[in-house]
């Protein structure tokens, strides 16, 4: 009996959070639940407000406003009383209020409604800050910690109570739609913390290991990471392996593409949320609003799972878990330099030559260690197209410790980078294309394992 | 559903301005000046226009009395050129309003184009929007002060090595 709605004759999906007063307008209007002259009557009183609100923004500085600040004026304004409005418990009550309650009236009754969200948001935010995942992905920590306490330095209640100013760019499992200002940032942080909770059972290194699976630099793409590891943990219940180790494997892919292929949309989701059931044994799961987020989430899971199935490519949804550090590496010494003077003659040497033979036949004489190549490399002024030259004398195993000290970057990223450094690692990206394509993926592979020493 | 702010009705705005300016006539009437209501309506146009060419709206009665009041003492302003330069300042005005990025008060706007007309431009309008304000304006967007003059810098530079 706790459930018992009102019924409402305005249908409440077809308003927009965001945008609330105006869209419960157009749907009233449609309805007929209220006239034209209301209408008019609400829009006139809108202005008034607005033009209370300019004469405060200006103070006695100033007696106009530029058009564009006074419509972002105009849109806070309609902003907090949409959010007066969105106390009322049904759409019609709010109507009634808005025939009733002039707009400065409830234009204060959401100012206050904002204060007590902004008190809420604070709070929610120690939470969050609280019981942080322990991970090294950069968008979830700037976000969730730097971009949020950005929020609250800047959020104007007053007259951009519509804005947020930060781009929240930690992306949510379950995405929010239609709200703005602080309605945005409460719900992204309620979000947070469902999915905080959730990933805090399991512990960081597991965390890390499954979303090594997706992909070895995770810490800087821009992911979310609650959802691979919701996925994993019902994978693994579905699956019957170690859900507290976040423990899928080649064989248990393979058991969950046969249990799901053919099945229809709403016969995996049960699948899902039987597999859930069964999670909530093993793990706390705090709340019925964590419940039913946890479950919004299934149901997107779902969806993905069906493209999934259908592109053959359930590995990129159920992740296994990598361990880069356990791969083989390789290590590779540059050797030691030459003395100064010797080194400095050779240069000269080189500088002063005018044909490339004679470079090359200076260089293959007198440079014994691959730090004396890349010094003469960087120092001999020589053109791409002499290092080019330099770089077919080279083994393939010199070329990939040169090219792992000098990667391929794009003209942004060197900016900082000398001009024969740039050359340097120019000429390098464009020699490995030149090869065949199977020496180009022999040397890429090389380049990942090893570990250069100077 | 339109809020859109050009909807608001400018009817008692104006009215509430051709008020306050009409009442003007009373403390600009020791300097001989006077303004009829037809002469009034059209200021108030000419607010509205130029409100609307500088994309700003205004909600009170506005800044004409304000000019008024300060520039009624002018010498350079008598009942032959009193209302073809109001009408003239109040272009102006908005105009240097959006120039100085609203860096500046109507107030401290309005006595810098007065001072600056009975002073240096010896009544000029032409002077005041083309040389005194533009210079006031990026001057002010610029951070420096208002007196600031890149061509007083040149002289002072001629004056001291003595070239120029």
């Amino acid at each position: 009996m706790e459930n018992i709605e009102k019924i409402s004759v305005i249908n409440k999906e077809k308003l927009n959070g965001e945008f609330y007063l105006q869209s419960l307008l157009e749907e009233a209007l449609g309805l007929r639940l209220i006239t034209d002259a209301d209408i008019e009557r609400i829009q006139y009183e809108c202005l008034e407000l607005l033009a209370n609100r300019v004469e405060r923004y200006n103070g006695d500085h100033s007696s106009s406003i530029r058009a564009e600040a006074a419509q972002s004026i105009m849109t806070s304004n309609l902003y907090t009383i949409g959010i007066s409005l969105k106390s009322y418990s049904s759409a019609d009550d709010a109507v009634k209020a808005l025939q009733e309650t002039k707009a400065a009236e409830l234009y204060a009754n959401g100012r206050k409604r904002i204060d007590t969200m902004l008190k809420t948001a604070k709070a929610l935010h120690s939470k969050v800050l609280n019981n942080m995942v322990d991970t090294g992905n950069v968008f979830y920590n700037e976000t969730v910690a730097g971009g949020i306490k950005g929020f609250f330095k800047i959020y104007d209640p007053d007259f951009e109570a519509h804005e947020i100013h930060i781009t929240a760019d930690y992306p949510l499992c379950n995405p929010i739609k239609s709200l703005a200002g602080i309605e945005f940032i409460q719900k992204y942080l309620e979000s947070i913390l469902y999915e905080n909770a959730f990933c805090r059972n399991f512990s960081s290194d597991d965390i890390h290991h499954l979303l090594c699976g997706h992909d070895e630099a995770y810490q800087e793409l821009l992911l979310n990471i609650y959802e691979p590891v919701l996925t994993a943990a019902i994978g693994c219940v579905v699956a019957g392996e170690d859900v507290r180790r976040l423990n899928l494997t080649e064989t248990s892919l393979l058991f969950l593409n046969s249990l799901l292929k053919g099945k229809s949309k709403d016969q995996i989701y049960t699948v899902f949320l039987k597999a859930f059931d069964e999670l909530k044994s093993i793990f706390p799961i705090t709340g019925n609003l964590q419940e039913q987020y946890i479950k919004t989430s299934l149901r997107m899971i779902t969806s993905k799972v069906i493209v999934a199935m259908e592109l053959q490519t359930l590995d990129k949804l159920f992740l296994i878990a990598s361990y880069p550090e356990n791969k083989p590496k390789l290590y590779f010494s540059f050797g030691d330099k030459m003395d100064n003077k010797s080194y400095r003659e050779i240069v000269e040497e080189i500088m002063q030559c005018r044909h490339l033979s004679d470079k090359i036949t200076i260089i293959k004489e007198h440079i014994r260690s691959l730090a004396d190549m890349e010094d003469i490399l960087l120092d001999a002024e020589l053109s791409a197209h002499e290092v080019l030259a330099v770089l077919r004398e080279l083994d393939q195993p010199e070329i990939a410790a040169l090219s792992k000290k000098y990667p391929f970057k794009s003209d942004l990223e060197a900016i900082d980078l000398k001009e024969q450094e740039r050359i340097l690692s120019k000429c390098l990206y464009d020699f490995i294309a030149s090869l065949p394509e199977e020496q180009q993926a022999g040397l890429s592979k090389a380049i990942d394992m090893l570990d250069i020493s100077f | 559903m339109g809020f859109d702010i050009a909807l608001f009705d400018q009817s008692l705005v104006q009215k509430q301005a051709v008020n306050e300016i009409i009442k003007c006539n009373d403390f600009t009437a020791d300097y001989g000046l006077a303004l009829t209501t037809a002469q009034v309506l059209e200021l108030v146009e000419t607010r509205g226009r130029a409100l609307n060419a500088n994309g700003r709206i205004e909600f009170g009665g506005g800044v004409i009395d304000k000019v008024i009041k300060e520039f009624c003492d002018s010498p350079y302003i008598s009942t032959y050129n009193y209302e073809q330069t109001l009408h003239e300042l109040i272009e102006m005005f908005y105009y240097y309003k959006n120039e100085t990025l609203d860096l500046i008060s109507d107030d401290d706007l309005i006595k810098f184009m007065k001072t600056a007309f009975d002073g240096t431009c010896q009544g000029s309008l032409e002077l005041l929007a083309g040389r005194e304000l533009d210079r006031f304006a990026r001057n002010l967007r610029g951070g420096y002060v208002c007196s600031f003059s890149e061509d007083d810098n040149y002289e002072d530079e001629g004056d001291s090595d003595g070239k120029y």
